[in-house]
C-alpha cells in the first residue's frame, strides 16, 4: 500500500508539471486552433535558461535556495515570455489565415529550431541541473515526499488559482475566452484580437518556463531535447482534458501522471510512453472531445 | 451499367497490361544505369543519396494521398514504415540465405506492405470519424506505440535495432517502387476515386450528398498510404541493411508531413520534387558541421512563410502538357426517371427544442413543390431530415419506396435524391468541371484496382462522366467555366453550378435550398425559369426552399408553409396565398386581425 501511495504521490508531482505545459498548449489551441508543436521546446528553454543562470552566471546552484530559486525562474519567465512573444509574432502571425496544417509545419519548424539551435549553443550532452535543495522534505511512514515535489505541487497549485483567476476574472481573460469562442465576432466587438493572441502566447511560454524548472529539478538534468517528450506527453494531457479548456488541461495532466507512474511502478517504465498514448487513443474513441470538452455540431 | 460498357474480359487485361508497358520497360533501364554508375565508387555517395530520394518519394507521395487529396491530418506515417520494415526485415533475415532471383525479397517486401496496411486499417477504422485534429493526434500516438511496441520486442531487436538485414534493395528496386508509387497515385488521382478523395477533402457534407461514402473513402486512402510507406520501410530496410527504432520517431513522420506541405497538398509532382529537396537540403547543408539543422529548420519556417501554398500550390506538371483536353460540348439525353419522396409525421428536437414537428410531405414524381416560411421556421432542417444529415426523432421517410432510418446520407443520395445548400458548398479548391464529375462518382462502377491498371472499363466510365459533366455545365450556362475553380466563379454561377453538380447525381428529386438567395430580382425570375425548364428536360421532382413568396407563386405546383417547425398549411398557390395563418406568419398576428376582412376578399397577399 506505501508503495502504492509513493507512485500517487510522484504521479501527483509530475502530472502537476505535465498540465503546467498542457495549459499552454491548450489556452494556444483555444484562441488559435493551432497546435502549438514548438511549446515542448519552449518548456526546454525555460529549463536551460535556469541552467545558464544557475550554473553559469550566479554560483546559486553551488549552493540552492529557495530565494536563489525564485531568482532563476523569474529571469527564465522572462526569456520564455519574450520566446513566446516573437515566435508567435515571426512564425505563426503570418500564416493566420493560411490553412491549419501550414502553421502546424511551421510550428515544427520552430521545434526544430529551437531544439538544434540548443543543440548548438548549449551542446548535445545533458548538464546537471539543480536550483532546488534536495532531498526528503516529509515523512509518512513509510512515503516520502522529496523537496522538489513539495515545491511542484504548492507552485503548480498556486499558478492555476493565478491562471484561473485570469482567464475567469479579468477583463483580458474575458476577451480571451471570447476570441476563442470565436475571433471574427470578438474583433467585430472591440476586441484587439492580436493583442489577445499574444498576450495567450506569453502567459502559455511564461507557465512552460516554470515548468520547466521543475522538470529539470526533478530529474536533475537538462539537454537540449528534453522538451520533447514530456512537451507530446503534455500536449496529450490536453487533448485528454478537452482540449481548448483551462480545468481540462489541468485534469488530464494529473490523470497522465498518475496513469503513467503506476504503470510504470507496477508493470516496466519501458512502456510508461505507450501507455500515454493508448489512453489517449482509447479516450478519442469513446468521447472524442476529451473529458471536460464538449462538442460541436456543424451547421448544415 | 455492364452492359453499357460491356467488353470481353481479355480484351480488358489486354489493354490493361498494355498501360504498364512503359512502366516495365523502364526497369531495365533503371537497371543498365545502375550497372553503369551507382557500381562506380566515384558514384557511390551521390547514389545514397538518391536512393534515399527514392525511399522519401515513395512515402511523402504516399502519404500525399491522405494529407493532400484526401484531407486527413496523418503525421504518424514513421508508425506504418516502420511496420513495413520490421516485418519484411524479420521475414528476410529467417528467410532463405539464398534469394537469387529475389522471389522472396518480392514476398517479404509484399508482407511488409500487407502488415502496414492492417495496421493502416485497424488505425484508421476507428479513428477516421474524429476530425482534423484529433485523427493527428491520434496517429500521433499510433506511431509512438509502434515505436515502443518494436522498442520492448525481442523478435524486433529491442532498442538496439535489426541487422544485418541482407542488402538486397538497389537503385533499381527503389526506383522502380518509387515510380510505380507515382504511377499509382496519378491514375488513382485522375479517376473517379481520385476526385472522391479530393471531395472528401474539400466539404464532407456536400461529398455525402453527391453519394460519396466519405468514410469509406478516408479508410480507403489511409490504407493505400500505408501499404505503401510499408514498402518504402521495407525497402529502407533492404538498402541499410539494419533497422533501428530510433529512425521512427514521430520526427521521421513530420519531415514526411513537411515535404507534403511543402511541394502543395494534393500535388504529386510537388510532393515528389519537395521529397528530393528535403532529403538534400540537410545533405548540401553537412559542410556546416552542427548549424546545418538550425539552419535547416530556419529554411523550412521560410519556405512555408513564403509560400504558404507549397511549392506547386494543387498543380500537377502534367497539368502544363500543351495536349491536355480542353472544353468540347456535346448533347446527350438523360434518362427520365420516377420518383417519390414520402414523410411522415416526422419531428426533430434538437434538446428541448422541437425544430420541426409532425411534419408529412408526398412528393410526385416530376412534381415542384415548394417549401417556404419565415426564417428559422425548420426549412433547411426538413431538408437535412430527407437527406439523411440528422435522423428523424419521431416518424419515418421513404425515399424511392425506401426506409431511409439508418441509411448514411451517401446511400440517401442513391436512391435518388440530391440537394444543394443554402450557404453554397462547392468542392472550392475543384474547378467546375471536376465539381460536377464528382456527382457522377456513384453512377460508375471501376474499382479502384481497374483505375491504377487502365481498365477498358474506367477509360470508358471516364469518357462518359466527361460528357455527362459537360453537357449538364452547358444546360446550366457554364461550359465558359469549366476549367475555373469553383471558388472563383461569381455568386450565381456557384449557385447554378451546385445545381449542376446535383444533377449529375442522376437525381429522382432535387432539392434546392434557396437557390435564388442573394440575387436580383430579374435574376431570380430567370432561375425560377430555369428551375422549371430543369423539371421538364430531366424529369426530375423538385421541392424547393424560398423566402420570396411571389416568386414561388408562378413556379410550383404546391406549396406547404412552415413555422416554428409546424406545418400550418398546405395547397395551392392561390389557397396559401389567401390563407390567414400564412399571412399571420409573415405579417404578424395584430396587420392579420386588423385586415381580416380584405384577407378574406384575397386582396392581401403577402
Amino acid at each position: 500500500m506505501a508503495e502504492f501511495f509513493q507512485h500517487v504521490i510522484d504521479g501527483i508531482s509530475v502530472g502537476a508539471i505535465y498540465a503546467l505545459i498542457a495549459l499552454g498548449y491548450t489556452m494556444v489551441y483555444g484562441v488559435l486552433k493551432l497546435i502549438n508543436f514548438a511549446h515542448g521546446d519552449v518548456f526546454m528553454v525555460g529549463a536551460m535558461m535556469g541552467w545558464y543562470m544557475s550554473a553559469r552566471w550566479t554560483g546559486e546552484a553551488r549552493n540552492p535556495n529557495i530565494g536563489g530559486a525564485l531568482l532563476v525562474t523569474l529571469f527564465s519567465m522572462l526569456v520564455c515570455g519574450c520566446l513566446g512573444f516573437v515566435i508567435e509574432r515571426a512564425a505563426y502571425r503570418p500564416l493566420r489565415n493560411a490553412p491549419r496544417l501550414n502553421s502546424l509545419i511551421t510550428a515544427i519548424g520552430v521545434s526544430f529550431f529551437l531544439e538544434y539551435g540548443g543543440q548548438y549553443l548549449f551542446g548535445p550532452n545533458p548538464r546537471v541541473f539543480g536550483v532546488l535543495p534536495r532531498g526528503t522534505a516529509l515523512h509518512f511512514g513509510p512515503v516520502s515526499l522529496g523537496y522538489v515535489d513539495v515545491v511542484t505541487i504548492i507552485v503548480s497549485v498556486a499558478l492555476m488559482i493565478v491562471l484561473q483567476r485570469i482567464v475567469f476574472h479579468t477583463r483580458m481573460g474575458t476577451a480571451m475566452r471570447a476570441v476563442s469562442f470565436n475571433a471574427s465576432v470578438a474583433a467585430l466587438m472591440g476586441v484587439n484580437t492580436d493583442k489577445v493572441i499574444s498576450f495567450t502566447f506569453v502567459l502559455g511560454s511564461v507557465l512552460a518556463a516554470v515548468a520547466g524548472i521543475l522538470y529539470a529539478s526533478k530529474y536533475p538534468s537538462v539537454q537540449p531535447l528534453m522538451g520533447l517528450m514530456p512537451g507530446l506527453k503534455a500536449f496529450v494531457a490536453a487533448v485528454l482534458g478537452g482540449i481548448g479548456n483551462v480545468p481540462g488541461a489541468m485534469l488530464g495532466g494529473l490523470v497522465l501522471g498518475l496513469a503513467e507512474q503506476i504503470v510504470s511502478g507496477y508493470l516496466s517504465s519501458s512502456w510508461r510512453d505507450a501507455v500515454a498514448f493508448g489512453i489517449l487513443i482509447l479516450v478519442l474513441l469513446v468521447r472524442p472531445t476529451g473529458l471536460l470538452g464538449r462538442g460541436e455540431a456543424e451547421k448544415v | 451499367m455492364a452492359g453499357l460498357f460491356g467488353g470481353s474480359a481479355l480484351a480488358n487485361t489486354k489493354r490493361a497490361a498494355l498501360n504498364w508497358v512503359p512502366f516495365v520497360a523502364a526497369i531495365p533501364l533503371l537497371w543498365v544505369i545502375q550497372h553503369f554508375f551507382a557500381e562506380q565508387p566515384d558514384w557511390e555517395y551521390a547514389f545514397q543519396n538518391i536512393n534515399h530520394i527514392g525511399i522519401a518519394i515513395i512515402l511523402a507521395v504516399s502519404l500525399n494521398l491522405v494529407n493532400g487529396l484526401t484531407g486527413q491530418f496523418s503525421i504518424g506515417h514513421a508508425g506504418f514504415m516502420a511496420v513495413g520494415g520490421y516485418v519484411s526485415a524479420v521475414l528476410l533475415m529467417r528467410g532463405p540465405t539464398d534469394d537469387p532471383y529475389r522471389l522472396f525479397f518480392i514476398c517479404s517486401i509484399a508482407g511488409g506492405a500487407g502488415a502496414a496496411a492492417l495496421a493502416g486499417w485497424l488505425v484508421g477504422k476507428p479513428s477516421l470519424r474524429l476530425r482534423g485534429d484529433y485523427l493527428a493526434i491520434v496517429t500521433l500516438g499510433f506511431g509512438e506505440i509502434i515505436r515502443v511496441v518494436i522498442e520492448n520486442t525481442r523478435l524486433f531487436g529491442g532498442a538496439i535495432g535489426l541487422s544485418p538485414i541482407p542488402r538486397y534493395a538497389d537503385f533499381t528496386w527503389i526506383w522502380t517502387a518509387a515510380i510505380a508509387t507515382i504511377l499509382i497515385s496519378k491514375r488513382l488521382r485522375d479517376s473517379t476515386h481520385g476526385r472522391a478523395f479530393l471531395s472528401v477533402r474539400e466539404d464532407e457534407v456536400a461529398a455525402e450528398a453527391m453519394g460519396v461514402d466519405t468514410t469509406g473513402y478516408k479508410v480507403r486512402a489511409f490504407v493505400i498510404s500505408a501499404g505503401l510507406a510499408g514498402v518504402a520501410g521495407a525497402l529502407s530496410g533492404a538498402f541499410e541493411g539494419n533497422l533501428s527504432p530510433q529512425s521512427f520517431t514521430f520526427v521521421r513522420s513530420f519531415e514526411i508531413v513537411a515535404m507534403v506541405v511543402l511541394g502543395g497538398m494534393g500535388s504529386i509532382t510537388g510532393s515528389t520534387l519537395a521529397a528530393a529537396v528535403l532529403t538534400l537540403l540537410p545533405e548540401y547543408l553537412r559542410a556546416l558541421a552542427n548549424l546545418r539543422m538550425v539552419i535547416y529548420s530556419v529554411l523550412l519556417v521560410v519556405l512555408m512563410l513564403v509560400r504558404p501554398r507549397g511549392l506547386f500550390g494543387t498543380r500537377e506538371v502534367w497539368d502544363l502538357l500543351p495536349w491536355r483536353k480542353r472544353a468540347r460540348p456535346l448533347p446527350r439525353k438523360v434518362e427520365l426517371s420516377e420518383a417519390l419522396i414520402d414523410v411522415r409525421h416526422a419531428t426533430i428536437r434538437f434538446g428541448g427544442l422541437t425544430a420541426v414537428s409532425d411534419f408529412s410531405l408526398q412528393v410526385e414524381p416530376r412534381e415542384l413543390v415548394a417549401l417556404i416560411g419565415p426564417n428559422g421556421a425548420g426549412k433547411t432542417t426538413v431538408f437535412n431530415l430527407l437527406t439523411g444529415v440528422y435522423p428523424p426523432t419521431e416518424g419515418t421517410i421513404l425515399v424511392a419506396g425506401r426506409d431511409t432510418r439508418g441509411l448514411a446520407p451517401h446511400d440517401i443520395a442513391h436512391l435518388g435524391l440530391a440537394r444543394t445548400f443554402q450557404n453554397i458548398r462547392l468542392f472550392r479548391e475543384l474547378t467546375a468541371f471536376d465539381n460536377v464529375r464528382l456527382g457522377c462518382h456513384h453512377l460508375t462502377r471501376e474499382s479502384m484496382g481497374a483505375a491504377v491498371r487502365k481498365g477498358q472499363l474506367s477509360e470508358v466510365e471516364e469518357k462518359w462522366v466527361a460528357q455527362r459533366a459537360e453537357e449538364l455545365l452547358g444546360v446550366m450556362g457554364l461550359l465558359h467555366r469549366r476549367d475555373d475553380l469553383a471558388k472563383n466563379l461569381p455568386y450565381g454561377e456557384q449557385r447554378r453550378l451546385e445545381i449542376a453538380r446535383a444533377l449529375a447525381t442522376g437525381p429522382k428529386a432535387l432539392l434546392l435550398d434557396e437557390p435564388a438567395a442573394g440575387t436580383n430580382a430579374k435574376e431570380k425570375a430567370e432561375l425560377m425559369q430555369l428551375i422549371r425548364s430543369i423539371r421538364d428536360r430531366f424529369g426530375v421532382a423538385i421541392v424547393l426552399i424560398e423566402h420570396d413568396m411571389k416568386l414561388v407563386m408562378n413556379v410550383s405546383e404546391r406549396i406547404l408553409v412552415l413555422d416554428h417547425g409546424v406545418t400550418i398549411a398546405e395547397g395551392l398557390p392561390r389557397e396559401i396565398q389567401t390563407n390567414a395563418r400564412v399571412i399571420e406568419a409573415y405579417l404578424g398576428e395584430k396587420y392579420a386581425r386588423e385586415h381580416a376582412t380584405q384577407i378574406a376578399a384575397g386582396q392581401v397577399k403577402p
